[in-house]
């Protein structure tokens, strides 16, 4: 009688349990749903119920320069600041990861910075170099795209650093030796064996370098010049004065990129195991 | 003798290039990495400070000076305490029941043997990766006066008229939690999944209940990854930008909005400067002091 309570009990504590973590998912879920409920709304004020559905607010982004400028250019300095960070992200963290130095952790841990110093710091600390450095050396650098890639490249570092170091987790460097060993000169076995091994680490820090990039709204802020804003600083100026179904139908179309690239990383590092 | 003697100093020579070889090549593979992140982080930062200290004349910006009036400003203005203490009250509030909410997701993640596991941790991800003026939207669909909130208590009966949910503390809350829950949820889950299973089933076998068993051996065991994420979600909420300022509305002040007023609307840098300094030494201090009380306790 009372063994069953107790499994009764153990039971009923499975449930509550799963109960609450389903909650929590969903609460975490929430504004997305809604979010990609307004973007089909027919009427153009987010009022319940809603008065039918329509596929236009999709339609009207491209006639919109604001967001389409503002993808652009997000487009463009995510791909510019993840590919210099990886060129020196990359090198960095392989040598983290095989060379014990005296200078290991320190740097290892300089490199992870960017990535505890909150967004807001960030931006005014980049602003004030910024506008030092215009003065120092007269080149307009305040508000060019050239510094607010500069300031990307520092956010994309700690993810490839991170994420290639994953990918190093449990590699046996007497495979390394073994093929210096067959007469393989350190270039052959770099291309050979180490660069197969951490291809998932890198394709993942490609996928995560350029979406932190893509998405970074508070450092960037600091960082655009007049009249040239990123997608995110474009939602949420458009934000600030109102909410439709037309920013909906752009969320849902950053929400699609950034998916996409979840799922295509999904397939070369398991999630679970970097983040 | 003289050949073992010279052999061996062959030796420790070749070991010495090899190692000299090897510095080069660490300086070779880090060294613009290092050197990016100094002068890009490091120096900016110190720039920052010292900016903190200079002087706010009207008309001409910025006087270079050794001053501490931003500061006294800071502390001695309403204004600015309100918004100060607004924002530790909110963080120490979102912090603690993020802590509560994210614990059980946590514990499903990590003990969960579905196929599915890995689609449950890109459905918690993908939020973190969409922006947070996005979710913030989501947020204003539910809760604007005629939004899907005020929509189903009317429906129910609950009230008539529309409760009034955006610019309160309460949207902002709400806004914050959703935001920062991820984060917490994918350290908890990390940390609770390199706790040995078995260790559970010893206390259940020992005849303790599921309280006492997360009480007195999941949590002591969790407790570093839950000082972590309660540090990271601290500091996620002391910076927060885009939800205080959607969801709070332009009267809802916090430190973050606050530092960006200063530098953009006000073009006043040496006291944007300050508020970003006390900002980020708030946020430190505290993560220190965190850090510190976790380690004491580990230690007794």
């Amino acid at each position: 009688m009372s063994a069953l309570a107790i499994a009764d009990k153990r039971r009923l504590g499975r449930w509550a349990l799963a109960g609450t973590a389903g909650v929590t998912l969903g609460f975490i879920l929430l504004p997305l749903i809604f979010v990609v409920w307004l973007a089909f709304f027919r009427q153009a004020i987010p009022s319940f119920p809603p008065q039918g559905y329509s596929f236009m607010w999709f339609l009207s982004i491209a006639d919109n320069p604001r967001f389409v400028d503002g993808f652009w250019l997000s487009l463009q300095v995510a791909v510019a600041a993840m590919m210099i960070g990886l060129a020196i992200g990359v090198p960095a963290a392989l040598c983290l990861a095989r060379y014990r130095f005296w200078a290991r952790e320190p740097i290892g841990n300089l490199l992870l910075l960017p990535l505890v110093v909150p967004g807001i710091v960030l931006g005014t600390s980049l602003y004030v170099f910024h506008v030092e450095a215009t003065i120092v050396t007269e080149l307009p650098i305040l508000g060019s795209v050239a510094g607010l890639v500069a300031g990307h490249i520092l956010i994309v570092i700690p993810w490839s650093v991170r994420l290639v170091n994953a990918s190093l987790a449990g590699f046996d460097r007497s495979i390394e030796e073994a093929a210096q060993n067959l007469g393989a000169t350190p270039m052959t076995t770099f291309f050979r064996v180490t660069l197969p091994t951490i291809r998932p680490g890198i394709v993942a820090a490609a996928l995560f370098g350029f979406v932190v990039s893509f998405g970074n709204l508070e450092m960037s802020m600091f960082l655009v010049g007049p009249g040239r804003t990123t997608l995110p600083i474009t939602i949420l100026q458009y934000l600030e004065y109102r909410i439709d179904p037309t920013i909906a139908a752009v969320s849902v179309l950053q929400l699609l990129l950034i998916g996409a690239a979840m799922i295509f990383t999904d397939r070369f590092v398991k999630l679970s195991r970097v983040v | 003798m003289t050949a073992s003697a010279t052999a061996d100093s062959l030796i420790s020579l070749a070991a010495r290039e090899r190692r000299g070889g090897r510095l080069s090549t660490a300086t070779m593979l880090t060294g613009p990495a290092t050197i990016f992140v100094t002068i890009g982080l490091l120096i900016p930062i110190l720039i920052l400070s010292r900016y903190s200290l200079n002087q706010f004349v009207p008309g001409k910006l910025m006087v270079e000076a050794l001053t501490l009036e931003n500061y006294v400003l800071f502390f001695t203005d309403p204004y600015y305490t309100t918004a100060f203490y607004r924002t530790l009250r909110i963080a120490l509030t979102v912090t603690a029941i993020c802590l509560v909410l994210a614990l059980p997701l946590a514990y499903e993640l990590a003990r969960t043997q579905s196929r599915f596991k890995n689609l449950l941790i890109m459905l918690v991800v993908l939020p973190l990766f969409v922006g947070n003026a996005v979710r913030a939207a989501g947020w204003m669909t539910m809760f604007g006066n005629k939004g899907a909130l005020n929509f189903a208590l009317q429906w129910i009966g609950v009230t008539a008229e529309p409760v009034r949910f955006m610019y309160t503390e309460f949207a902002v809350v709400v806004g914050i939690l959703a935001v920062n829950l991820p984060y917490v949820v994918l350290t908890l889950q990390s940390v609770i999944e390199s706790i040995d299973r078995s260790v559970e089933d010893a206390a259940f076998s020992l005849g303790a209940g599921p309280f006492t068993m997360v009480r007195r051996v999941l949590l002591p065991l969790a407790l570093p990854g839950l000082a972590a994420g309660a540090i990271f979600c601290f500091i996620l909420t002391m910076n927060a930008y885009a939800t205080p300022v959607l969801l709070g509305g332009p009267e809802f002040v916090m430190m973050g909005p606050l530092v960006y007023v200063q530098f953009a609307a006000k073009s006043n840098w040496p006291f944007g400067a300050a508020v970003a300094v006390i900002l980020m030494s708030a946020t430190l201090l505290l993560t220190a002091a965190a850090n510190l009380m976790v380690q004491r306790r580990y230690r007794t």
